[in-house]
């Protein structure tokens, strides 16, 4: 008996693997060729060649182009879309909520505020002077996510998709107005407020990259780690606690987690809407709503979809340079539109 | 033959409001222990309890071992829970619900169910008649459907005590008799007792062995269910003679 | 009639007309940036002025103690700033304003609404829009403010003397093609140029230098490889600094594969005085000069001594 309704997933996971491992690469590789400055592919193949064999690249524009602007800022792009869209993943998990990501629930914008704050007061850790802008980032992210769960169960017992969002989204707003002010004050300390709230890969450098690399080693590790629990969370929290799941530390880990790389991410990059959102949809679409093939999908789905929105703000309208977070709205708000259509379809 | 499961004066309070007073009760092997009242007698509450969900005074021991000192893996094996709210979001398999009811036996990230898991979810799956639909979405099953999912889920799980909250509850008669069927089935191995909250009565008389009746959160009369379904018990409960109101109800299927 | 009276008569006629003419010559008319025509009866003696470029014009010809209020950013001459301040811009306070008690209001045509305007007019202020984009602009605003305070000499010198810097320069510099790129916001904050239509593109060109981004208007947003793949002969940088940290020539200096542009290399690196570039004021004149002084202060180096 063959059941129309059965899901033929399995069959294509390690194919999908592939697949998206030949897109990812393919993307990176286009998105250090292809800029604002037109360089032939074999100048940026001696020029990559070069700084594999560790050769220094002074004396060559096009070297300079390519090692020094383009290639840290693709390596910077890859790995934040990777945190981001898994981050997005882990919260639409935990949270029932096929709305929720960094943005959403506000702890984009709270990381924001948190790095501004730390910014405009001149705050630094000891040996590491990038290390109190992370910190408070990452402390203001968990506080922001905290407070509003606490005000949408206040509201909704249930917490119900809508009010959780409802929430984040007029905590954004709310949000944005004090970085705003604080900007006016201070705007000799801080990035610009467009910076903050539509994000921005320009300058980056290699030890951006480094840790972010390294955070997303650890904090995906952890996430991932917990794929199993986060399974668990889509049958409810109380069904989740019956099976055996310890539910309020797993919730706490993975939130901690959650505003550690997006907090990361925000200092580096000011905030990127609609990565989190759409692209574990995506992901989800494509190998299924199990986490153990979720997260993974979901850092592929999300470095691709950054790459070519940063390719598209920095060439499009060369050689002036769009806010990446202009295309990711854009792009990311049709996308999300027909995502909703076509599931709602399905029903 | 001693208790599996002892409840010791579980009082539960929210705010000023008493839901669960003073409270003990005991669950012995191969009972099904039906806990009925009116709404708001607290058998819901109670159930919660029992499941470390709410915060109560008093204590409740399984074969001496107080629950709440058990990790939720150790209680999830000692003890499966069919709450009322059922539902998943996401696309999932049925088969990859039911496998969750094998978290509790997990040892470690990379382990995947091993041979007696494995099988565990063959035969809960059988058992609910859901081995056709083992890879259809979640997202595409009825409601009836969906609950006997969640049972699988529970049976996978493979505890001693199951504690099920109105299983029957919004679903086709049909599927009340299977679903009972099953769980009288599964009761006939020796080690296991099952505590559901059940609102029909005659469905409780019918399955059930023991019983509570609960009021207001106080337990009126516990104990083998003919003891304690009595004409007064439920006169007392209920504000109406129960009894007569049955007869009636039968004397239609006597055309 | 007795002839006295006659005499009298017309004693009383001709000096009221004496009079009347006296107060005509005195009357003074300018059409302001926005082809408004405004009329005083004699030059103005109390005096709000909201933008900074338009209080450096008063000064320079004379007229500081007729300024009774600034705007916000006003700053220039540093005695202005004993001045009480009014707010500017969107925030604009008719109330602020009229408690000055002025005469004429000298403000832009950027931020305040029409609304605000016709109060102050309905109130007896006579507001007189200045807006200028361009050098030939700063002059008409120079003659226009000139009139408005019956400075027209004072008004006319200050003119000759920029014109005749910008001439000066213009005649000992050629262009032999070499660019210049002006940075207006720093890396960190988002990499924005000057292109055509600015000052500092009007500036470069007095000077015989080619704007890097002339395919650009005015301030814009680029991406970095755009400069290091244009590699401009100079750099110019208005980014201010305000003691801590590096310097913003330091700070070009050290960005990542900047280092092999010719203006790193050669130290071609200008900070130049944000205020007098920008402001269509008088001191473009000496922002004229920096510019010349820095790219020939280069040219001198390079002169081998004979």
């Amino acid at each position: 008996m063959h059941d129309s309704r059965q899901l033929k997933r399995e069959r294509f996971t390690p194919l999908t693997y592939l697949f998206l491992t030949v897109a990812l690469l393919f993307t990176m590789i286009l998105c250090i060729c292809v800029g604002s400055v037109s360089i032939s592919f074999s100048d940026t193949i001696t020029a990559v060649w070069n700084a594999i064999r560790g050769v220094p690249a002074s004396g060559s524009i096009t070297g300079n182009i390519i090692l020094n602007v383009r290639l840290p800022r693709v390596l910077c792009v890859t790995l934040a879309g990777a945190a981001l869209s898994l981050c997005g993943a882990a919260m639409q998990g935990l949270l029932r909520n096929p709305l929720a990501d960094g943005s959403t629930m506000g702890v984009s914008s709270g990381a924001a505020l948190g790095a501004v704050i730390a910014m405009a007061a001149g705050f630094t850790l000891p040996g590491f002077s990038y290390g109190g802008i992370m910190v408070t980032a990452m402390a203001f992210a968990f506080g922001s996510l905290i407070l509003i769960l606490s005000l949408a169960y206040s509201l909704d017992h249930s917490l119900s998709t809508n009010s959780i969002i409802l929430i984040g989204v007029i905590f954004t707003m709310f949000i944005s107005s004090i970085i705003s002010l604080i900007i006016t004050f201070a705007s000799d300390h801080t990035r610009s407020l467009s910076f903050w709230t539509l994000g921005s890969f320009s300058g980056v450098n290699y030890d951006q990259a480094k840790l972010l690399f390294i955070a997303l080693v650890i904090c995906g590790g952890i996430l991932i780690r917990f794929s199993s629990e986060l399974n668990a969370f889509a049958i409810g929290e109380d069904n989740a606690r019956h099976i055996g799941v310890n539910v309020k530390q797993v919730k706490l880990i993975v939130l901690i987690t959650v505003s550690v790389l997006i907090g990361i991410c925000v200092s580096i990059s000011g905030t990127i809407s609609f990565v989190g959102l759409v692209m574990p949809h995506i992901a989800r679409m494509l190998v299924g709503p199990n986490h153990k093939r979720l997260l993974p999908a979901s850092l592929f789905s999300g470095a691709i979809f950054l790459l070519l929105a940063d390719l598209t703000a920095r060439t499009i309208l060369s050689p002036i340079e769009l806010s990446i977070g202009v295309v990711t709205s854009l792009v990311g708000a049709v996308a999300f539109v027909i995502i909703f259509y076509r599931t709602r379809k399905r029903r | 033959m001693t208790a599996i499961l002892h409840g010791n004066q579980i009082t539960v309070r929210y705010g000023s409001h008493t839901v669960v007073d003073n409270l003990s009760f005991h669950l012995k092997e191969g009972q099904w222990l039906m806990l009925a009242g009116p709404n708001g007698a607290g058998k819901s509450t109670l159930i919660e309890a029992i499941a470390q969900g709410v915060p109560y005074t008093g204590n409740i021991q399984w074969e001496g071992l107080d629950l709440c000192s058990l990790k939720p893996a150790q209680l999830a094996q000692k003890i499966g829970v069919l709450s009322q709210k059922n539902n998943v979001g996401y696309a999932y398999t049925v088969e990859e619900v039911v496998g969750l009811g094998r978290y509790a036996y997990r040892s470690g990230f990379f382990s995947s169910a091993d041979d007696h898991g494995r099988s565990l979810v063959e035969s809960a799956l059988e058992i609910t008649g859901l081995t056709g639909l083992r890879h259809a979405s979640m997202l595409t099953l009825s409601g009836g459907e969906t609950q006997r999912v969640f049972l699988a889920q529970v049976l996978a799980q493979n505890p001693q005590v199951l504690v099920l909250d109105e299983p029957a509850n919004h679903l086709d008669l049909n599927y009340q008799q299977q679903i009972f069927s099953l769980i009288r089935e599964w009761l006939k191995e020796p080690g296991r007792a099952v505590l559901s909250v059940v609102h029909d009565l005659s469905l409780a008389r019918k399955y059930g062995t023991h019983a509570i009746l609960m009021d207001h959160g106080k337990s009126i009369s516990q104990g083998i269910i003919s003891d304690v379904m009595t004409p007064d018990n439920l006169q007392q409960v209920y504000g109406m003679n129960v009894y007569e109101w049955m007869r009636e109800m039968l004397s239609q299927w006597q055309r | 009639m007795s002839k006295k009276l006659v005499s009298l008569f017309l004693a009383v006629l001709m000096v009221f007309s004496i009079a009347s003419s006296l107060a005509e010559a005195s009357a003074v008319t300018v059409t302001d940036m926005h082809d408004r025509e405004i009329t005083l009866a004699e030059p103005a003696t109390r005096i709000v002025v909201m933008q900074p470029s338009d209080c450096e014009i008063l000064c320079a010809i004379g007229c500081e103690d007729t300024i009774v209020g600034r705007g916000q950013y006003v700053d220039y001459p540093t005695s202005v700033l004993e001045v009480p301040v009014v707010q500017s811009g969107a925030e604009t306070n008719v109330e602020e304003i009229l408690a000055l008690n002025p005469q004429v209001v000298l403000m832009n045509d950027m931020a305040q609404s029409e609304e605000q305007v016709k109060q102050l007019e309905e109130n007896g202020v006579k507001v007189v829009v200045s807006s200028a984009t361009d050098i030939e602009g700063v002059y008409y605003a120079i003659r226009m403010i000139g009139k408005l305070m019956g400075k027209e000499e004072n008004a006319e010198a200050v003119i000759a003397d920029m014109q005749a810097t910008f001439d000066e320069i213009k005649a000992n510099s050629k262009n032999e093609g070499k660019t210049v790129y002006f940075e207006v916001s720093p890396l960190q904050w988002g990499l924005w140029t000057a292109g055509k239509g600015t000052f500092m593109d009007e500036l470069a060109e007095i000077c015989g230098l080619t704007n890097a981004f002339a395919d650009l208007n005015d301030w814009a947003s680029i991406s970095e490889e755009q400069v290091l793949a244009r590699d401009p002969d100079f750099i110019v940088t208005i980014t201010m600094y305000y003691g801590e940290g590096p310097t913003p020539v330091e700070e070009i200096m050290s960005r990542e594969g900047w280092g092999d542009l010719k203006a790193v290399k050669n130290g071609d690196i200008l900070n130049a005085e944000s205020n007098a570039i920008s402001r269509p004021g008088p001191r473009l004149k000496d922002a004229a000069i920096e510019l010349y002084n820095f790219i020939n202060n280069i040219k001198a180096e390079e002169v081998p001594a004979a």
